[in-house]
């Protein structure tokens, strides 16, 4: 228990320094980029005004209003101050919203997307991955070319064939939007069939891609372990091979685990390609706005909360596999 | 067996999930419908009953309407009856901020937008409605034209007795003149904008406005044409909803600013109905002030007006074709396809190439201070040199007027700006692109010559070497300047290109207060579209020496070209009144902007896109439709072409 003690307070402190180093790149990474934001900003304010008084006002306005014109310390303080209290300051590409209320507004709509589609596509292609391994013969023969073939293709070519065939050509499901165009939000059976219908395409556009992946790297990790001695003793022991797939599929499901962690640690970071093709609400497209419009706040608090969430996720992990499998403890704990 | 329901439970999870984030942390639209559905058995077919409780900011109000409605038909509340709703594009992207008419962080286009030529019109209003087709100002919220004194020192307008605010109350002169003192009190960018030609907007009775302008050393207006542009551009304010706002505020303007406003009154036929990160829809006011005989006569036909929030411009255009845009303000390429080859119901302004009216001139600047290109010769040779008309079936896909068609000056191709200026003493200078002779012959004969052979001519002993840019991933602009690089290489010339992100470009070129930095030798920026103060407001952009020192120039020349005959003439224009003497002071400046190419225009750019498809509403502005002041096609929003609003029609009624 001792030894369990150690290795849970070591890995704690890692969770903690690490915190410290990621919230301070957070905050002064992004404002290594070369540009200005609040030029980003008198751009779209300043359209139509004919003197360029105006303009500078305008501009000395928005910089005093935003701080960037403070020393770099002291903004820190601010943004210590921001966090602290929860709203993370306002966003400067949506001012006067702040990052908290931009945030909350679509964050739903990304994790909507993303975690039932990282689980999904898990699992599917994990236990395709296990069949393949050991079915081997025909199932093998063509899964594994289909699965590379898919794994393969880029988030958007696959998101575009979906959308052309399924929306565009056959109709069946809408091209765009996270519901029908026109209605608005209320509980009625036809709002949750437009949601459901709208989610379809951006769904499986992520499952598909992710399917194939995990595929791959399950057959892999199954096929070592289907040599190992332990399954052979199980055949000559006469164990049914439902039974002996599932002891292999639970030891080669290690690595794929760290996988699926760190896929749900980075799910905030949204389905950007899936969000803009479909046009779905998410988080995606903001953070991707935020970072070309320089929107400091925004970037910094998404990138914290991914930050917080991989490091979560990790640490989890590790205690998991402290209890899951003793050697990994023994080892760290010395 | 526990796989599949764990599976099955975290579907139903998140299908949860998504419909709590997108029925909950939403803005709420102004009133809160709560409807109850009953079903009633009667023989033969199914009657549903709607029972509406409708919830008011401060009072509730409950009403019960029995509506006999056919079964599949949805209730006004859940969804949008198509043949009342029309659907826009383009014009709004990312959600709506806020309502706050004094800030410009709204983010609200369709409610405000900011400092528009044609001012946008639906919810707040201004007092003349710019039309870009003729270039004169309609009466909308004032009742016959303005005048000037005499000395054209003070603009006097009158107020339509039937104005009202969405309260009820009516629109008087005492808001237009709080409206203005607000802005300059709180330094809004109206206030800004005008502060340096208004000195005072005083309300004489309840309906009599004056402007009073800002007079220069001799006594005469600064600028009148600023002044004058103010009454199309600017909304009008309600005095006692601004006073209510200043005191939620305490007086600080950037919590004025910052005020999403929520509550605000308003004079147009439309209001924010319900608005969240999908979409924002605008109900008509049934009260409103303008079906007053003394304006429209009737209330604007859709009840109300959706914008659905595409993430880019592929998504707007598949929903344009589907029939679930009705007006399309974005770009559209090879727009002519979904009639030609898909036999859509879809139209532009023009059947034909450029489809549209041509407002602004994207333009390429020369950075004057690279060397080399402080030489008239090598500028106009590479402007001579470029294929436009590849530019023009590229990048805008024929969007736009060829400069065949229009031949190049500072105007714009609409009739009213071409009509401004002496066309033949200009023949000349005039060049429509592909001359890579006359351009070699040019440089040859200021003696820029290749002496060494190696295919780059060389100007002071150093080849001409130039980085032409815009920003990366504005595609028509890419394509744009990937054809100036070509045309470098024809006469001899190296013109490379490069494209960095947007938001280091703008900070970059918009730094006039020093030279341009390496990389920026020939650059594309806007110029301003069509509006009252046009084209002399465009011409000063381009050409004006006042913002060469500017640290945040967002006006304009940025090449920093500085010609002092230039600057006088500029000066001379807003004063000026007889038609002649007008024209000729537009055909000096156009014949000095040709003859010393500070910088060239690439293509011609409408003010809005304006496509429309007829699946449910069809009467929309066309060339040629006959209406008398014409409709210009600036999607039924802006300045005059709001009066398209009020002549729409259902295909199927």
């Amino acid at each position: 228990m001792r030894g369990y003690r150690n290795y849970f307070l070591n890995k704690f402190l890692w969770f903690l320094v690490t915190l410290v180093a990621a919230f301070i790149l957070n905050f002064i990474l992004p404002r290594l980029m070369p540009g200005d934001p609040v030029a980003a900003i008198v751009a779209r304010m300043a359209q139509g005004i004919s003197n360029a008084s105006g303009v500078q006002a305008i501009y000395e306005q928005y910089t005093e209003l935003f701080g960037t014109n403070r020393p770099m310390l002291e903004q820190f303080f601010i943004y210590m101050r921001n966090v602290v209290r929860g709203d993370f300051g306002f966003s400067f590409s949506q001012y006067p919203r702040t990052v908290a209320d931009v945030l909350k507004s679509s964050i739903w709509w990304t994790v909507g997307l993303q975690f039932p589609a990282i689980i999904v596509g898990w699992i599917i292609g994990n236990s395709l991955g296990a069949l393949a391994a050991y079915r081997k013969g025909a199932f093998d023969k063509v899964l594994m070319p289909v699965s590379i073939f898919v794994s393969n293709l880029p988030a958007f070519g696959m998101a575009i064939i979906l959308l052309v065939i399924f929306a565009v050509m056959l109709q069946w499901f809408p091209t765009s939007g996270g519901y029908g165009f026109d209605l608005i939000p209320n509980l009625s059976l036809d709002f949750m069939w437009s949601v459901f219908t709208h989610y379809q395409l951006p769904f499986w556009s992520i499952v598909l891609i992710t399917i194939g992946g995990q595929a791959i790297g399950m057959r892999s990790m199954a096929i070592y372990e289907l040599n190992a001695d332990y399954v052979k003793f199980s055949r000559f022991m006469g164990i049914k091979d439902r039974k002996i797939v599932r002891y292999v599929f639970r030891n080669a499901m290690l690595p794929q685990i760290t996988g699926l962690a760190l896929a749900i640690g980075t799910m905030v970071g949204g389905a950007l390609v899936a969000e803009i093709i479909f046009s779905y609400p998410g988080l995606g497209s903001t953070i991707l706005t935020a970072v070309l419009g320089q929107d400091y706040p925004l970037i910094s608090a998404t990138t914290l909360i991914i930050t917080i969430m991989v490091l979560t996720a990790n640490f989890l992990l590790e205690l998991l596999y402290g209890i899951l499998d003793p050697r990994i403890k023994a080892a760290q704990a010395e | 067996m526990l796989l599949k329901k764990t599976l099955l439970l975290l579907l139903v999870m998140v299908l949860l999930g998504v419909i709590a984030a997108c029925s909950g942390a939403q803005p709420e639209p102004q009133t809160i419908i709560q409807t109850v559905v009953v079903e009633k058995e009667v023989p033969g077919e199914t009657v549903v009953e709607t029972v509406e409780v409708v919830k008011e900011v401060e009072k509730v109000v409950v009403e019960t309407v029995e509506v006999e409605v056919a079964a599949d038909a949805p209730a006004d509340d859940e969804a949008l009856p198509r043949n009342e709703t029309l659907y826009f594009n383009g014009q709004q992207w990312g959600s709506v901020v806020g309502w706050n008419p004094y800030s410009n962080s709204n983010n609200n286009a369709m409610a405000k937008a900011n400092q528009m030529d044609s001012a946008r019109v639906i919810m707040f209003e201004t007092p003349y409605l710019y039309n870009m087709l003729d270039g004169n100002v309609y009466p909308l919220l004032a009742d016959g034209d303005y005048e000037w004194n005499d000395d054209r020192t003070e603009l006097t307008f009158k107020l339509k007795e039937a104005a009202k605010w969405s309260d009820g109350a009516p629109v008087t002169a005492e808001d237009v003149a709080y409206t203005w003192a607000t802005h300059v009190k709180y330094g809004t960018a109206e206030g800004n904008a005008y502060v340096d030609y208004i000195e005072d907007i005083e309300a004489v009775d309840d309906q009599t406005v004056v402007i009073k302008a800002k007079l220069d050393d001799e006594g005469n207006a600064v600028n009148p044409l600023l002044v004058a542009d103010y009454v199309s551009k600017a909304f009008v304010i309600q005095k006692a909803w601004t006073e209510a706002l200043e005191e939620r505020a305490g007086g600080d303007a950037t919590e004025l600013m910052a005020d999403t406003a929520e509550d605000v009154v308003y004079s147009g036929p439309y209001h924010g109905f319900f608005w969240d990160d999908t979409k924002v829809i605008y109900i008509r006011d049934d009260n409103y002030w303008g079906q007053d005989a003394s304006m429209w006569g009737k209330l604007p036909v859709p009840k109300y007006l959706a914008h659905t929030i595409f993430k880019d411009n592929a998504a707007g255009s598949v929903a344009l074709a589907k029939g679930e845009v009705d007006v399309s303000q974005q770009f559209n390429s090879n727009i002519n396809l979904l009639w030609e080859n898909y036999g859509l119901p879809i139209s532009t302004y023009l059947p034909e190439p450029p489809y549209g009216i041509g407002a602004s001139l994207p333009t390429a600047f020369y950075n004057l201070n690279s060397p080399g290109l402080d030489q008239v010769a090598v500028r106009k040779a590479i402007a001579m040199a470029v294929d436009y008309p590849t530019i023009i079936a590229n990048a805008m896909t024929d969007q736009s007027a060829t400069f065949d068609q229009v031949p190049r000056s500072l105007m714009n191709p609409t009739p009213g700006e071409q009509a401004l200026y002496d066309q033949a003493a200009v023949t000349d200078l005039q060049f429509a692109g592909n001359d890579i002779e006359g351009a070699k012959a040019l440089l040859d004969e200021a003696g820029i010559v290749d002496t060494d052979g190696d295919g780059w001519r060389e100007y002071n002993g150093e080849n001409l070497h130039y980085v032409a840019t815009c920003p990366n991933g504005w595609s028509d602009w890419q394509a744009a300047i990937e054809v100036v690089a070509a045309a470098g290489k024809e006469i001899g010339i190296d013109i490379t290109s490069n494209y960095p992100e947007w938001s280091v470009y703008q900070t970059v070129v918009t730094k006039s207060d020093a030279p341009l930095p390496e990389g920026y030798d020939i650059f594309m920026m806007w110029s301003a579209g069509a509006g009252p103060t046009q084209p002399w407001g465009r011409i000063r952009n381009l050409l004006s020496s006042e913002w060469v020192g500017v640290a945040s120039n967002w006006s304009g020349n940025w090449g920093q070209y500085s010609n002092p005959e230039v600057d006088e003439l500029i000066q001379a224009i807003p004063s000026e009144t007889d038609p002649d003497e007008l024209e000729e002071l537009y055909t000096q400046l156009v014949e000095i902007y040709l003859t010393d190419v500070p910088s060239f225009t690439l293509m011609y750019r409408p003010q809005n896109f304006h496509a429309v498809n007829e699946t449910v509403w069809t009467n929309f502005p066309f060339d040629g439709d006959g209406s008398d002041p014409p409709i210009p096609p600036l999607n039924c929003t802006d300045g005059w072409s709001i009066a398209c609003l009020y002549n729409l029609e259902l295909v199927n009624p």
